[in-house]
């Protein structure tokens, strides 16, 4: 039985009127990495910042390592890092400062780690903060957060700034932290980086968790891209259970060839029903995240 | 498509104009109303000739020209010229403010805060901010002179003309423009609007002392000191254009100036270079106190410096002011020496007195501003990271507090001491310990301020800046209080009022004791209220 490093449970938070989180519930395991996304303005930074003790919940329950977010604040903070997505620092002060006075601030020093990162992440740490641009003062929190000793790490979109180089480089230091056990919350715009790192993933969409669970799990909830080209006419296909946006492309011979996409749950038994046609060429695509993501942010409210 | 250096300027004039129109209507009530207030109760004042000979006489001691310029007007004495001449000073001090304020703010601020690089991206002149800035500082003296000149038409005072109370007002309106040109200029050469604020006030500050030390020992200076031309327009008597005349003349070389050096430098750098910095941080930087006296260091030093300088000026003319001797020879004459000696004691102790007030008020403005940076700090998104380390609520805004109360009572001590130590040139001096009483008897008084700084920090951070009303009405209060009869309770609306004369008087150590406590108060309840609210997000 793995242990929680985070629970959150019914989780609402209100600015005046408005109900910027409705209901948030998920969890994350020790050694788990945690893909959060949503469209902006779903209340990810909000759910984050409670969590953080910089905002008070007006409902619900949050946990990180056993103890309330908002009363153990302390004690929980020096066990974690994080980053946010826009990074806003004292112009005054240089980035080696403010790096070294992060680590100084949980009880940490300046390390051959700090070092390293430093390089790689090609910062001068001499220039004033004044002087950088959005991912330079990016770069400064990321490298304070990686050369922390901590237990449990939160990233809000901390790539936003970053060229892809960076960006590559941000990925090989979460798989780093993942490989020695660590657990990380990432929320993220950038599909393809929570596909390649998150074992599990949450949806969130108008201050609402509309799904949770690991890619694999939600794959299974996506409908297959198929192309397909036949020597029968393929009209009556449309007709099937399971299958949807179908859309014929017409040749002078009638309608042999189309694409549509089939639920999961009938692949087995829409494929079974093809051979009938004659196929003369099939393609498949599996869903990425991005479909996922398509799929659940253009759906109307209540749809669901 | 027509492209120049000034496209789109009305445009931008437009939108700073409507974007300030609260912030100048404020600043307008506060000007007019002053003016226009004081305007009113004079004539009830000074209505007997009793009166205005026995204010004329005070009003010829070295201690109030150093407060209030020189008196230079001729008999006959109206309450008109007395106004002018206890009003220009301060007024002068008033409008230079409200130009630093609007200067820097659509300068420097715009700046910092990259709004100004989006304003260029549209097809804006390269110039038209910063000429859309100098329109809008010109409107706003402008109007802000003539509604003077209007108010005092209106009020009617015995004395006044309609030449001199345009003059009063365009003066006036010149010499903020004068300022604001200069701050301006000082915006280009900073690279950011704290320092270029603090640059600003220095400059201000530097010409202020000037102006104070020529007026008590050679008016003939007064003039080179660019803020004593305010008092050579010799209203209701003379009515000099000629100072008129100069300060639109060095506005403008100062806005030729502005213009080359801001087409010589790029959006959001200084003229002022900055050079690489520390790869480490030094071992005292590792906590909030420390980061917060790191980032306040420069402004601590001014502010510390600034008081010093201003106590040795003030103490440095405690020669002139305490010799019964030169500045009254009759009365002197009629009393033994020995009691001249304590009588001059008395005067320089009493006049003392009053600058002990000053020196506390402006003591508590760099307090009151770290105070409300934690609010402004916050806003920035400058704590989020501490407040995400492992680091308590109550030790970032104890941190804030600490520092500021050290600061003020570090800022107050070296005025304090820097009087006394230039008091020492005077014939009979004044022990210096004897100063020290205004240190003890005012810190409490100030820490009160800062306590109530900090409740409004805490209860009201949108509205916070009112906080500002203390000092400001309190060095008012203290500058008009006696000129203006106010009464007593008038007098004690606020901390700085609660104090006796000091260091004249005895420290009244129970009332020190009552104010500690209530700061201790304060701060607590500030505290409590700060601990359980969201963060501030911009
Ligand atoms: N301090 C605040 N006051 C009022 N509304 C806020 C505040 N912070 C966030 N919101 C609103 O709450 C919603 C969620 O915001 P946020 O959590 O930042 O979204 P995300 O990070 O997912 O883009 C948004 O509609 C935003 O406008
Ligand atoms: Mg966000």
């Amino acid at each position: 039985m793995s242990e929680k490093i985070l629970e959150i449970k019914n989780l609402q938070k209100k600015f005046g009127k408005f109900e910027a989180l409705k209901n948030i519930t998920f969890d994350i395991k020790k050694g788990e990495v945690f893909g959060f996304i949503g469209p902006n303005g779903a209340g990810k930074s909000t759910t984050i910042r409670i969590l953080l003790g910089i905002l008070h919940a007006n409902g619900g329950s949050a946990k990180i390592f056993g103890k309330d977010v908002w009363q153990s604040a302390v004690s929980i903070h020096k066990r974690l890092a994080y980053v946010p997505g826009d990074v806003y620092l004292w112009p005054n002060l240089t980035g080696g400062e403010i790096i070294d006075l992060f680590l100084k601030l949980n009880q940490q020093r300046h390390s051959a780690r700090t070092d390293e990162l430093i390089k790689q992440f090609d910062l001068d740490p001499t220039k004033k903060v004044r002087t950088y641009s959005k991912g330079n003062r990016q770069k400064v929190a990321l490298i304070a957060a990686f050369s922390t000793a901590a237990d449990f790490y939160i990233f809000d979109e901390p790539t936003s700034g970053l060229d892809p180089l960076m960006e590559e480089i941000f990925q090989k230091n979460v798989m780093h932290l993942k490989n020695e056990g660590k657990s990380i919350l990432l929320s993220s715009h950038i599909l393809s980086e929570v596909e390649k790192m998150c074992d599990r993933i949450g949806i969130i969409r108008q201050g609402k968790i509309i799904e949770t669970g690991s890619l694999d799990d939600m794959r299974h909830l996506t409908r297959t891209v198929f192309v397909l080209e036949t020597q029968k006419p393929l009209e009556s296909l449309s007709q099937l259970e399971g299958v949807y946006n179908f859309k014929p492309v017409l040749d002078k011979e009638g309608v042999n060839k189309a694409t549509f996409t089939v639920d999961s749950e009938n692949i087995n038994s829409v494929l079974e029903k093809l051979v009938a046609y004659k196929i003369i060429s099939i393609q498949s695509t599996p869903p990425t995240l991005e479909d996922l993501f398509m799929r659940y942010y253009n759906q109307k409210e209540g749809s669901r | 498509m027509r492209y120049n250096l000034f496209n789109q300027t009305g445009y931008i004039i437009r939108f700073y104009l409507r974007r300030d129109r609260f912030l100048i209507v404020g600043w307008l009530i506060l000007i007019v109303g002053l003016m226009g207030g004081a305007a009113a109760k004079f004539d009830s004042i000074y209505g007997t000739k009793a009166a205005l000979a026995s204010i004329v006489t005070t009003l010829k001691t070295p201690a109030m020209k150093a407060m209030f310029g020189s008196f230079t007007a001729k008999p006959p004495y109206t309450s008109a010229i007395i106004y002018a001449s206890e009003m220009m000073v301060f007024m002068g001090l008033v409008f230079a403010m409200m130009n630093i304020y609007f200067a820097v703010k659509n300068s420097r601020t715009e700046e910092d805060n990259g709004t100004l690089e989006l304003i260029r991206a549209h097809s804006v002149g390269k110039l038209s901010p910063l000429i859309a800035v100098i329109i809008e500082l010109f409107v706003i003296n402008l109007i802000n002179g003539v509604l003077i000149a209007i108010s005092l038409e209106f009020a009617g005072m015995t004395g006044t003309d309609i030449l001199g109370n345009c003059l009063f007002g365009l003066g006036l309106a010149a010499f903020g423009f004068m300022f604001g040109m200069m701050s301006l200029l000082v915006s280009q050469l900073a690279n950011n609007s704290r320092g270029a604020t603090i640059l600003s006030y220095l400059i201000l500050g530097f010409t202020y002392i000037a102006r104070m030390l020529t007026d008590v020992k050679n008016t003939n200076y007064t003039w080179i000191t660019m803020f004593g031309l305010i008092e050579k327009l010799e209203i209701y008597t003379e009515n000099n254009w000629l100072p008129v005349l100069y300060m639109v003349l060095s506005a403008l070389l100062l806005l030729f100036v502005t213009i080359f050096a801001s087409t010589h430098r790029d959006v959001a750098a200084g003229l002022i270079p900055t050079r690489p910095g520390r790869r480490n941080a030094s071992f005292l930087l590792a906590n909030p106190f420390s980061l917060i006296l790191r980032l306040e260091r420069i402004s601590l030093i001014i502010w510390t410096c600034g008081l010093f300088v201003l106590g040795i000026s003030y103490g440095s003319i405690f020669g002139n002011i305490g010799n019964l001797l030169k500045t009254n020879p009759s009365v002197a004459k009629l009393i033994g020496s020995s009691a001249i000696k304590s009588s001059n004691h008395a005067i320089i102790l009493n006049f003392a007195a009053t600058l002990s007030v000053v020196f506390a008020v402006i003591a508590t403005i760099p307090a009151v501003i770290t105070i409300l940076r934690i609010n402004n700090d916050e806003k920035k998104g400058w704590l989020e990271q501490i407040h995400a380390r492992g680091i308590s609520r109550s030790n970032i805004f104890f941190s804030y507090i600490a520092v500021a109360l050290l600061c003020e009572a570090l800022c107050l001590l070296v005025a304090l001491l820097g009087m006394g130590f230039a008091g020492m040139s005077a014939k009979d001096p004044v022990s210096l310990l004897r100063f020290l009483r205004a240190f003890s008897g005012y810190l409490p008084a100030i820490y009160v301020v800062s306590g109530i700084a900090a409740l409004f920090t805490a209860l009201f951070p949108k509205i916070q800046n009112i906080v500002w009303i203390l000092p400001i009405y309190g060095l008012f209060s203290m500058y008009f209080g006696n000129l203006l009869n106010f009464p007593k309770w008038a007098k004690q609306l606020t901390p700085y009022g609660w104090v006796n004369r000091v260091p004249l008087k005895e420290v009244q150590w129970n009332n020190g004791v009552v104010m500690i406590g209530l700061t201790l108060g304060l701060f607590l309840i500030s505290y409590l209220i700060y601990s359980k609210r969201d963060l501030l997000e911009s």
